[in-house]
């Protein structure tokens, strides 16, 4: 199946935000391989250990740089439950989608490539 | 492996930073020379897909989750390390100023790694295993393999350099976890390759389809 390029762009969106969706339920809460190896350097688990139910990755505050991010955790008000994590993938999703497009936009109008040989 | 800023000194960060921006500035020429109608949206919609992708981690045992990175996918299908950075920083960039999902002054660090790293081991190691093996899903497996291992061997480094891990701990701890998450990267990469060259083999660079006459 042959599909042209509009039909492409709405497919590609769409499969995108149905895997966001998909992680909102299923995704795993377990630490990533960082934070993982965050806990293991500290003593708090073991390589092939399950990760401790309330194990606090210690991070050096002092002199390091700190930032809020507005949806942090892709979680904004932690009152809307699992719609709460599909509106912030989604919006991630449609952001690294138009911050592409906009970007190209940009860098071609301000100097259009040599077109037609 | 989003390193978060508390993972880093501001000061090593801005050494990444500035090294990830020489890399950022390559990607750009890339983008502005090898874009077209018809790329432009095979790039954004893989920005949109590993974005998602990125968001989803699955469990790999061991107490650990992990995800797709998606700097050996980009490169493959767009044929080059540069597609790879492009994409990544800019999936970086929403993760890291919207979401908390990687710091601000690790950004850098996070773009050299998945993008710069993942990108030019993903797409080399690629090319060199098609041309020994001569088939796409094992050179996409491996190289996607690798493309999620050395990037976390290289945060292992920054760690150590950062003073937030123990060098052979991390490496060894880093190397475990990330082997098992590149399965995983392998699969999903090879699987996005069918899904991608199925309905637009013309879009799709290099050899990652084979023996398929490609044009008009």
């Amino acid at each position: 199946m042959k599909i042209d390029n509009r039909t492409f762009l709405a497919a590609g969106v769409i499969i995108a935000l149905l895997i966001g969706v998909m992680a909102v339920f299923f995704a795993s809460g377990d630490p990533d391989g960082l934070e993982s190896t965050a806990l293991v350097v500290q003593g708090e688990k073991t390589i092939t250990g399950a990760a401790p139910e309330h194990a606090e990755i210690q991070k050096e505050i002092v002199g390091r740089f700190s930032y809020s991010a507005p949806m942090a955790d892709y979680s904004f008000s932690e009152t809307m439950g699992p719609l709460e994590g599909i509106i912030a993938i989604g919006l991630g999703t449609i952001l690294a989608f138009l911050a592409v497009l906009g970007i190209i936009y940009a860098i071609k109008k301000v100097r259009p490539p040599l077109q037609n040989q | 492996m989003h390193i978060p800023d508390a993972f880093i000194p501001i000061w090593q960060g801005a050494i990444y930073w500035l090294l990830a921006l020489v890399f950022v500035a390559l990607a750009l020429r890339w983008a502005r020379n090898e874009m077209n109608e018809e790329k432009l949206p095979l790039v954004a919609v893989l920005a949109a897909g590993i974005f998602a992708l990125q968001s989803f981690n699955l469990p790999v045992s061991m107490g650990t989750s992990g995800h797709l990175v998606g700097g050996a996918l980009a490169a493959i299908i767009l044929g080059s390390p540069f597609a790879a950075i492009f994409i990544l920083t800019m999936v970086l960039i929403v993760q890291g100023v919207l979401f908390g999902d990687g710091g601000i002054t690790t950004m850098g660090a996070n773009i050299i790694n998945m993008g710069v790293i993942g990108g030019f081991v993903g797409f080399y190691s690629f090319k060199g295993i098609l041309r020994m093996t001569k088939s796409m899903p094992v050179s996409a497996f491996v190289a996607a393999w690798l493309a999620c291992l050395v990037p976390a061997l290289a945060a292992a480094f920054e760690m150590f350099f950062a003073g937030t891990f123990p060098l052979v701990a991390g490496l060894i701890t880093m190397g475990v976890y990330h082997a098992v998450i590149g399965i995983l990267e392998g699969l999903v990469t090879i699987a996005a390759i069918y899904l991608i060259t199925s309905v637009r083999p013309d879009l799709v660079e290099t050899g990652a389809i084979r023996g398929k006459e490609v044009g008009p």
